[in-house]
C-alpha cells in the first residue's frame, strides 16, 4: 500500500528532532521516524485544510494568513 | 581569538537551522499544493510560509516531549509508542496514527519477508549446483 504524494523525508525528520534533543545519547528508531513523518504530514495538511474551510466560510477565493490565524489555536490544542 | 571562533560556530549553527527551515518549507509547499488542487482553493505565499514556520516550531515541542517519554520509559531510543503518546490529545488523530503504525509495521514485515525469500532463492541455486558438483565428482 504505497502512498504517492508529498511527504517528509525520514532524513529531514531525524535532523529536525535531533536539533532539539538535550541528551547526546537520544536516538530514534526507524519505525518511529516513519511514524513522525506521518504525524508531521497530518499537522501540515490539517493546518491547510482547516484554513481552506475558514476561507470558504468567509466566502473568499483564496487563503490568507488571517484564515490560518483563526484556525491555529484549535490546531495547536489538538496536537 | 576565542570570540571569532564562537562567532563562526554561531554562524554555522544559524545556517544549518536556515537550511532545515528551507527543507521544511519545501515539503510544506508541496503538501499545500496538493490540498489546493484537491479543494480548488489557492494559498497565499505568506500562508505557506506561516504554516512552515509553525511546523518548524512544533518540531521543538515534539522532540522535547519524545525525548522525555523515552527517558520516562528508561530508554535512550525513541520508539513508536512514544510517538503515539504525542497524538494523545485528539481521539481521531490517535486512531489515525495507530492505524498508520500498523500499516508501517505490516509493510516492513512484507519487505523483510521478500528479502529473506530472495536470499533463499539465490542461495538455493548455489547450494543445489554445489551439491550437483559433489555428486558428479563422486561418480
Amino acid at each position: 500500500m504505497e502512498e504517492t504524494g508529498a511527504a517528509f523525508r525520514k532524513e529531514l525528520v531525524s535532523k529536525l528532532l535531533h536539533l532539539h534533543f538535550k541528551d547526546k545519547k537520544t536516538k530514534v528508531s526507524g519505525d518511529a521516524l516513519q511514524l513522525m513523518a506521518e504525524l508531521l504530514k497530518i499537522f501540515v495538511v490539517e493546518a491547510a485544510i482547516r484554513s481552506v474551510r475558514q476561507a470558504q466560510a468567509e466566502e473568499l477565493d483564496h487563503v490568507d494568513v488571517e484564515q490560518l490565524e483563526k484556525v491555529l489555536p484549535q490546531l495547536l490544542l489538538d496536537f | 581569538m576565542m570570540e571569532e571562533e564562537e562567532g563562526a560556530e554561531e554562524q554555522q549553527r544559524f545556517s544549518y537551522r536556515q537550511r532545515l527551515k528551507a527543507a521544511v518549507h519545501y515539503t510544506v509547499g508541496c503538501l499545500c499544493e496538493e490540498v489546493a488542487l484537491d479543494k480548488d482553493m489557492q494559498f497565499s505565499k505568506q500562508t505557506i510560509a506561516a504554516i512552515s514556520e509553525v511546523t518548524f516550531r512544533q518540531c521543538e515541542n515534539f522532540a522535547t516531549d519524545l525525548e522525555m517519554f523515552a527517558r520516562h520509559g528508561k530508554r535512550s531510543t525513541i520508539n513508536t509508542e512514544d510517538v503515539k503518546l504525542l497524538a494523545r490529545r485528539s481521539h481521531s488523530l490517535l486512531k489515525y496514527i495507530t492505524e498508520k503504525n500498523e500499516d508501517i509495521a505490516q509493510l516492513n514485515l512484507e519487505r523483510k519477508a521478500k528479502k529473506k525469500k530472495k536470499w533463499e532463492d539465490e542461495n538455493r541455486n548455489s547450494v543445489e549446483s554445489a551439491e550437483a558438483g559433489v555428486e558428479e565428482s563422486e561418480n
